[in-house]
């Protein structure tokens, strides 16, 4: 209802706009002007955008409806998650710019999306191919196995296997290519990764596949659809967390604002954001996004800048302040001069960061260290059949010795982990990230915002001063404020009414209770409502801490505190905790070169931490793991971020890295000792295709078997 | 065998149908998005 409401407004605000062009400043190239526009068949235009400033599914709905009104388009969907959208027109009727304009128009930011970040569709399809030409083979290759039993007509049988053969063969020359082709690049490189002898088995499985089915016998072109097709789903579980990762990046270069009003000497000037320059005089006022980082010259306002420093509330800024591009003017109105711009701005540095992270090659995983071994004694005991053997033999050893199970071990048992972390609280942002997760045996954490809440708590209060102080409080949003209504709630305090609130950033409040003005301001520890007495507050730890830390020691890890507080309140919380170790009080940079100490001590180091300072430390520490809530600039150079209230999720997703390390080592344990017995059996020619028809699967499906323990 | 050579290019065809299906939805994007069918539905 709430939604049709928002809609039907859209819609409204869509027919008295749809007269005017879109407005964008004459002579600036579009944001979506490098959109990749693709043809599609039937003469059509697709496109995808990314749509900046979707807040709600709503928006998402009336950005839709708004495209969709458009003559000439053929289909519109907008993604309220990612703020992705796909347009599909005309370009006889209408085109790009109409439809671009038309989204700006009612107050969105369409921007062109890199091709990096669509999603690999080429995958999943050659997955499909692969799954269905599978099914299709084994049911055939039923009939001939079958036919082995009960007697089958020669001619039933060359039916059964060429058109088998038929089905196969999409699979092995299209479905297998990225296997193949990844085999070839990584040996044009000099290394031997673990699709190399997979790619020699599929190679023989369909040489061999083709020549048996032209001589009249079976082959093993069930096992290999079977194989090719189990490998391509793994690859589709893996590549989900690199494509977040990008898209995370995009929605964040859409925050900040592409107009902005400039004060000149004339006057104030509309101009696009990426002509503003350093030392430039920028007029924000309510309601308005902020076009570039700056430094407020006049004025004074509450502004939104939860990107960078998590806080959600609006914060106070007054001349001196710095300001981002992105923050959002709550209240008031600011006059900025421009620091940085257009890509030097910390929303755009931060973006380019995570794209960067996204691209960085994970480190290679047990399979393709072990992969070179693996081949060479695979190639070995197969020349070795050829000269002791027969052809037969050598065919069947190359068959087995196809490492599937092995090369599925590592991305499935991943794949679970990271999705039993997440249904945990914990969001790992990829399965390399999990794998130094696993191996950790120190970890730090941050104390503000982290093994406490980062908001204050009373202490202690008098119920008088109390209840004069909520009274006051209740007509604020202040962190402050909260605390000291929620305190007189939990201490049965009446609320009493308080007329004429004033409240002054920076300062206070002030406003009459049972006809005398009181005034709150802050105090040495806590608040003071003056004339009448103090209260005491101070940062509260969170609810699982101590349960947490303990977890953590049972494991067998170190675990410190590291705080940029006075060593008295650090050594407090720490002792409260249960921690190893303090260190306090230390500086950012101090935080950065103890990490760097440990390592090179050997220590393998978590930093959890959540503020703006923490970035460097979290990028140091082998891991790093950013609170959901805190600055989304440590959320960003974080491998996993904490979702929720408390610390539990640390300590579940540590356990989760390690069920996933050990399900990783015992498949790669499973899967060698199965090549060792396939292969001696296969070399002693007991292997034919039936028997690899059933037991490649049984070793593909313990991989599979053992990856799901991880998420249970 | 007749049975055979009729049935067999049937089950094939059907099997090929679904594939065809697949890759036609796969292509359109249908699978893009997995996540925001749930969200769709609060909308209305």
């Amino acid at each position: 209802m709430a939604a049709s409401i928002i809609a039907g407004a859209g819609l409204e605000r869509y027919y008295t706009m749809r007269t005017q062009p879109a407005p964008r400043p004459s002579g600036e190239p579009a944001a979506w002007a490098d959109a990749p526009v693709e043809d599609l068949d039937g003469g059509l235009c697709e496109v995808r955008l990314h749509v900046g400033g979707l807040t709600c599914a709503a928006c998402a709905w009336v950005t839709e409806r708004v495209v969709l009104a458009l003559p000439g388009v053929v289909e519109a969907r907008v993604s309220p998650a990612t703020g992705r959208a796909r347009v599909s027109w005309d370009p006889a009727r209408v085109d790009l710019d109409a439809i671009c304009g038309r989204i700006a128009g009612i107050g969105y930011r369409p921007r062109g999306v890199a091709a990096a970040a669509t999603p690999d569709r080429d995958l999943l399809l050659r997955f499909g191919v692969a799954a269905f030409c599978a099914m299709n083979v084994m049911l055939l290759s039923a009939g001939l196995y079958a036919g082995w039993f009960s007697g089958i007509a020669p001619r039933e049988a060359a039916l059964l296997r060429w058109t088998a053969l038929a089905i196969a063969t999409p699979a092995a020359l299209w479905s297998a290519a990225p296997l193949l082709r990844g085999a070839g690049m990584a040996l044009l490189g000099g290394a031997i990764s673990v699709d190399l002898p997979v790619s020699v088995g599929v190679i023989a499985m369909y040489t061999h596949g083709v020549w048996s089915t032209i001589r009249g016998e079976d082959g093993w072109l069930d096992s290999m659809t079977m194989l090719i097709a189990l490998l391509l789903g793994g690859r589709v579980l893996e590549q989900g967390g690199r494509r977040r990762a990008v898209e995370a990046a995009q929605a964040l270069a859409g925050t900040a604002p592409a107009i902005a009003r400039r004060t000149t000497a004339m006057g104030v000037e509309r101009v696009p954001a990426s002509q503003l320059a350093r030392g430039d005089r920028l007029l924000v006022a309510l309601g308005e996004q902020v076009a570039a980082d700056g430094v407020v010259r006049s004025g004074r306002a509450r502004v939104q800048m939860a990107l960078v420093t998590g806080e959600s509330r609006p914060r106070a800024v007054e001349p001196g302040d710095r300001v981002v591009a992105g923050a959002i003017v709550d209240d008031g109105s600011v006059e900025i001069e421009v620091e940085a711009t257009g890509p030097d701005t910390l929303v755009a540095r931060m973006a380019a960061e995570l794209e960067r992270a996204a691209d960085r090659p994970a480190a290679p995983g047990i399979a393709d260290r072990l992969a070179p071994a693996f081949t060479v004694g695979t190639l070995l005991i197969a020349a070795l059949a050829l000269a002791l053997r027969g052809p037969g033999e050598t065919i069947a050893v190359l068959v087995v010795a196809c490492p599937c199970a092995l090369a599925l071990a590592a991305p499935l048992s991943t794949a679970a982990g990271l999705g039993a972390a997440a249904r945990r609280g914990l969001l790992v942002r990829s399965g390399d990230a999990l794998r130094r997760l696993a191996a950790v045996n120190l970890v730090a954490f941050d104390k503000t915002g982290t093994l406490t809440v980062g908001e204050p708590v009373v202490l202690d209060a008098d119920p008088k001063v109390l209840r004069i102080a909520a009274a006051l409080a209740r007509k604020s949003a202040h962190p402050v404020s909260r605390a000291l209504v929620t305190a007189a709630s939990q201490r049965g305090v009446a609320l009493a009414d308080a007329t004429d609130v004033v409240e002054t950033v920076g300062m206070g409040l002030d406003g009459i209770v049972d006809g005398t003005l009181w005034s709150l301001r802050r105090g040495e520890s806590g608040v003071v409502v003056e004339g009448l007495g103090a209260i005491l507050m101070r940062d509260a730890p969170r609810p699982d801490v101590a349960q947490t830390v303990a977890g953590l020691r049972a494991l067998g890890l170190r675990v410190a505190l590291i705080s940029g507080d006075a060593s008295d309140v650090a050594q407090a919380i720490g002792a409260g905790a249960g921690v190893d170790e303090v260190i306090a009080p230390a500086r950012p940079e101090e935080k950065v070169a103890w990490i760097r100490a440990r390592r090179a001590e050997g220590h393998r180091v978590l930093f959890v931490g959540d503020g703006v300072n923490d970035g460097p430390a979290l990028a140091e520490a082998n891991v790093g793991i950013a609170m959901a809530d805190g600055a989304a600039s440590s959320v960003l150079v974080a491998d996993a971020v904490l979702v929720g209230e408390g610390l539990a999720p640390v300590l579940a997703g540590l356990r989760v890295a390690m069920a996933a390390d050990r399900a990783t080592r015992a498949g790669v344990v499973r899967a060698l000792v199965y090549n060792a017995l396939a292969v001696t059996a296969a070399f002693a020619g007991f292997v034919n295709p039936l028997v690899a028809a059933v037991l490649m699967p049984i070793s593909s499906l313990t991989a599979i078997l053992g990856a799901r323990r991880v998420g249970a | 065998m007749s049975a055979l050579l009729l049935l067999l290019p049937v089950s094939v065809a059907l099997g090929a149908t679904f594939a065809f299906l697949f890759l036609r939805a796969a292509r359109q994007g249908q699978f893009d998005e997995v996540d925001d069918e749930a969200s769709r539905i609060l909308e209305d």
